[in-house]
């Protein structure tokens, strides 16, 4: 059986952050995944946005682990080589709301959030001539950032992989036994074995938990939906645009994606742990909500709606050590789940050295970042076609992804096989006809790299056959 | 830097078509073609009914195509790059420089017009807001219609198909042939949107139930579809939920409109008219930026292969006689049209008072009896009765410019 110090079970952005900061530190490391992918629950369907940090209560762990998160962003950026847009946050609202708007203020400025100013009419029309006409003032908040929260988590495990650790996908852990001063984790026929164990499962946390006779955590889930616009809507707001804040949650917000689409959502309905429909009541709330904000969008530029689960536990996150064992768990990592993520890393990984985890001298090494072809000079793209014809190929015609990208994708660390997997990595399927032309081209490639039949591509994880 | 009269971009009917044109004109001409052979989506339609009213005769979409790949075989006008996507059309002085993916490189062409032949995209789920979940079994009919006639595949055993456009017909039928089951077709609109003939032919012919004024409310399964909601609608088109019933299947296919694919010129500016989702057009088939054409269905979406053909060749001419020697603009007049009319194609026209135009255009609902007819300054200038118009079907109207006063207006009169 393979031998690891650390286990991390999960590989949402939680999992990913403790698997970099771990093999960074020369320890030896192994991440379990369920599905077929990293990055394939709460990560992959959520706003995307690194928070300023003005929205926690202060001296919670949300606030701290925000606050610190937003500053080791764009360092992690760019050690990542991932793109980050550091356009700042807005949060606007009419006169009458002002006061609601300062204590935001003083509640930022109690976090230790920098650079924020209150924006009156005129300058605010002028950042975004897309508000409501009824928005008079609005929260300015510069350290705020929109990432790509699917693609962030990826990176950090390919960069854990080219760093000596191990990703195990399909290991849908159902069994955990103390052996000595070891445990061994099963996932039916496999396994492994590791002195300390992090769970980092998301909406499986407290399954992972019962493994181990840790606590139940009180969680309850919240579905996020979203609604998708094209390409052609870049522009329709600069930077992501929030309502002010109530106790249900930040609000519908309209943001820009990293990738120039434009984005609306989410809603914040209770539901079941993997509940991702949409639903239409949830599609006329959005629609009704951010209007609030902004004037009204392009709905027949809508392409794709998705929602995410929010996995919720009280006011706060849950960040434990089980006392007298060498099992942490993370629970109730929602908003700004994303944007801790790299701080809660930082101090469970602490923690586990003072519990007694050895570190070792590494030399990092650096990931290799996608090729985005789109983003190339016409003299950079000439020359990479001579190197590579496969980089003259277009497959994917909405967002001009070349037979070269998808095969980056194929070779990449850690060896993704499903369409969706593919999509999150280097974009095809993920434009204005959602696959209607280059599916068929996708899944020819996958079956070819990996020597399969086309009928056993999956789409997203085993039992997703997309031909028959 | 390759040099030619006319880029003509895509290289399916309507580019075809272009090419012949701009070849009559005299012109060299360059076509465009992203895929790794000439014919566009005609390759793939292997049904027949293509080229009624061209060639009186009833062929497949291959055959079509090969009777316009042999018009322009052996045409020393007419060049032909294969796997060239072209990603941008840049604006120069006099003319416009085009740079596409070759497949092994980069190529830049400059001409001196282009030719928009584009054809147009499905819209996918989400521009239908298409609810719950989204495994996989999801197709468009087209991408559908790809996957059984190109690569020889099957994409599902029990198959519900949502929308009765002709494309979402032709596939139920294609479906049925292939040894799949056809549970219904659902139509949220109280009449298909497709040609009469196929009603008769792919859904009667073969048993497959049309359900009208209902629609699919939600999508159920976890890694493959297991089934839809259906739900009749009312007459806002909004669902009534109490009638929800599931109909257990593995694969949806939505045949739920097609989109001009126009995004290439999205940087110039151009005239834009929103009932067609595309840009507007003179009667040579060009945009507001002069040089630049376009025609078929990244025009207008067409439900006859033939007309885009016409389309096609109309505006290849045109580009090229623009190329060679420049077009007759003085005089330009808006044609405009009343309620019953959803747009015209051309927009404008000029007043040469020489020869015709054809006109097209669509109405915005089914009509039993009417006339359609122009009118210029007030006196009747061209009129055809029209029994049994309907939305889906393009009409035409022919004028003789030499009767055109000061302005143009379209009617369609209800009789």
């Amino acid at each position: 059986m393979e031998e690891f110090q650390v286990a991390i079970i999960g590989g949402g952005i939680v999992g990913a952050c403790m698997f970099s900061e771990l093999t960074r530190k020369g320890v030896s490391c192994v991440l379990l995944e369920a599905a077929s992918d990293v990055s394939n629950g709460s990560t992959k369907a959520n706003s995307g946005i690194v928070h300023a940090g003005y929205d926690p209560v202060p001296n919670t762990l949300k606030a701290r682990f925000n606050i610190r998160g937003n500053q080791l962003y764009p360092a992690m950026c760019a050690r990542l080589k991932i793109d980050i847009l550091q356009c700042g946050t807005l949060v606007v609202t009419d006169e009458a709301n002002r006061e609601g708007l300062n204590i935001l203020y003083e509640r930022g400025l109690a976090n230790g959030v920098q650079g924020m100013r209150i924006i009156e009419r005129d300058e605010l029309h002028t950042m975004e001539p897309n508000l409501a006409d009824n928005i008079d003032i609005g929260l300015y908040a510069p350290t705020g950032a929109v990432i790509s929260p699917y693609l962030t988590c990826i990176a950090l495990c390919e960069e854990g992989v080219v760093n000596g650790g191990k990703v195990l996908l399909n290991f849908k852990v159902d069994k955990i036994e103390q052996q000595g001063d070891n445990y061994q984790i099963f996932a039916q026929d496999k396994s492994v074995s590791a002195k300390y164990v992090i769970n980092c499962a998301g909406v499986g946390a407290n399954a992972i938990n019962a493994l181990v006779n840790a606590p139940q955590v009180p969680l309850k889930y919240v579905k996020g939906e979203y609604l998708l616009l094209d390409k052609s809507q870049n522009g329709f707001v600069n930077r992501p645009i929030f309502p002010l804040p109530t106790k249900a949650g930040k609000g519908i917000l309209a943001l820009p994606t990293l990738h120039g689409n434009i984005m609306l959502g989410p809603t914040a309905i209770p539901c079941e742990a993997n509940d991702t429909t949409v639903d239409a009541e949830g599609i006329a709330q959005i629609k009704q909500k951010v209007e609030l904000s902004v004037k009204k969008p392009n709905y027949k530029k809508v392409i794709k709606l998705f929602a995410g689960v929010r996995v919720i536990s009280g006011d706060d996150f849950v960040v434990e050590h089980l006392p007298n064992t060498h099992y942490f768990y993370t629970a109730g990592i929602c908003s700004p789940g994303l944007t801790a993520a790299p701080a809660i890393a930082e101090y469970l990984v602490d923690e586990m050295i003072k519990d007694g985890l050895t570190t070792a001298p590494h030399t990092f090494v650096s990931r290799k970042p996608y090729i985005s072809t789109e983003k190339l000079s016409k003299k950079e793209l000439k020359e990479l076609i001579k190197q590579n014809p496969a980089y003259g190929k277009i497959v994917c015609r909405c967002e001009r992804i070349t037979e070269g990208e998808i095969l980056d994708a194929l070779n990449s660390p850690l060896h993704p096989t499903d369409v969706d997997a593919i999509k999150r990595r280097v974009r095809p399927t993920m434009g204005r006809c959602q696959g209607g032309f280059c599916l068929p081209k996708v899944i020819k490639l996958i079956a070819k790299h990996y020597g399969i039949a086309e009928e056993r591509v999956c789409l997203n994880g085993q039992g997703s056959e997309i031909v028959k | 830097m390759y040099k030619t009269d006319v880029v003509i971009i895509g290289g399916g009917p309507c580019g075809l078509a272009a090419a012949v044109g701009a070849s009559k004109a005299g012109a060299k001409c360059l076509i465009l073609e992203r895929d790794e052979r000439l014919g566009g989506i005609l390759t793939q339609c292997i049904h027949n009914g293509f080229g009624l009213h061209l060639f009186n005769e009833e062929l497949t979409g291959p055959e079509y195509a090969e009777r316009w790949k042999a018009r322009i075989a052996g045409d020393k006008n007419i060049s032909v790059l294969n796997n060239a996507f072209c990603y941008s059309i840049e604006r120069e002085k006099d003319g416009f420089l085009v740079s596409a993916f070759s497949g092994d490189g980069l190529v830049e062409v400059f001409a001196r017009s282009v030719v928009l032949a584009l054809g147009c995209r499905e819209k996918p789920a989400g521009a239908i807001n298409l609810c719950g979940s989204r495994p996989a079994g999801i197709f468009s009919a087209g991408c559908a219609q790809k996957l059984i006639n190109i690569e020889g595949k099957k994409v599902g055993d029990k198959v519900v198909i949502l929308g009765s456009g002709d494309i979402g017909l032709i596939m139920a039928r294609r479906l049925v042939c292939e040894g799949s089951q056809v549970l219904g077709v659902y139509e949220i609109m109280p009449q298909s949107g497709g040609l009469a003939r196929n009603i008769t032919q792919c859904l009667k012919d073969f048993n497959i139930p049309l359900y009208l004024s209902t629609t699919i409310t939600r999508v159920v399964g976890d890694k493959r579809v297991t089934g839809v909601y259906v739900a009749p609608v009312n007459e806002k088109l909004q669902p009534i939920t109490e009638l929800e019933k599931f109909i257990p299947c593995d694969t949806l296919l939505l045949s739920v409109g097609l989109i001009p694919e126009i995004e290439i010129a999205g940087d110039l500016g151009l005239e834009f008219n929103p009932v067609t989702n595309s840009y507007t057009v003179d009667e040579y088939y060009q945009t507001s930026l002069a040089g630049l054409f376009c025609a078929g269905n990244v025009l207008h979406v067409n439900d006859l292969v033939d007309n885009v053909s016409a389309e096609g060749e109309r505006a290849g001419e045109c580009a090229g006689i623009y190329a060679r020697s420049g077009l007759d603009m003085a005089n330009r007049i808006e044609i405009t049209h009343d309620e019953h009319i959803k747009y015209t194609a051309p927009k404008y026209i000029y007043n040469t008072h020489t020869g015709t135009a054809k006109i097209s255009f669509r109405v915005d609902k089914n009509y039993k009896q009417s006339i359609i007819r122009a009118v210029s300054s007030g006196v009747e200038i061209s009129k055809r009765p029209a029994p049994a118009v309907t939305a889906g079907e393009m009409q035409t109207l022919i004028i003789d410019k030499s009767k055109i006063a000061n302005d143009l207006h379209l009617e369609l009169l209800v009789i």
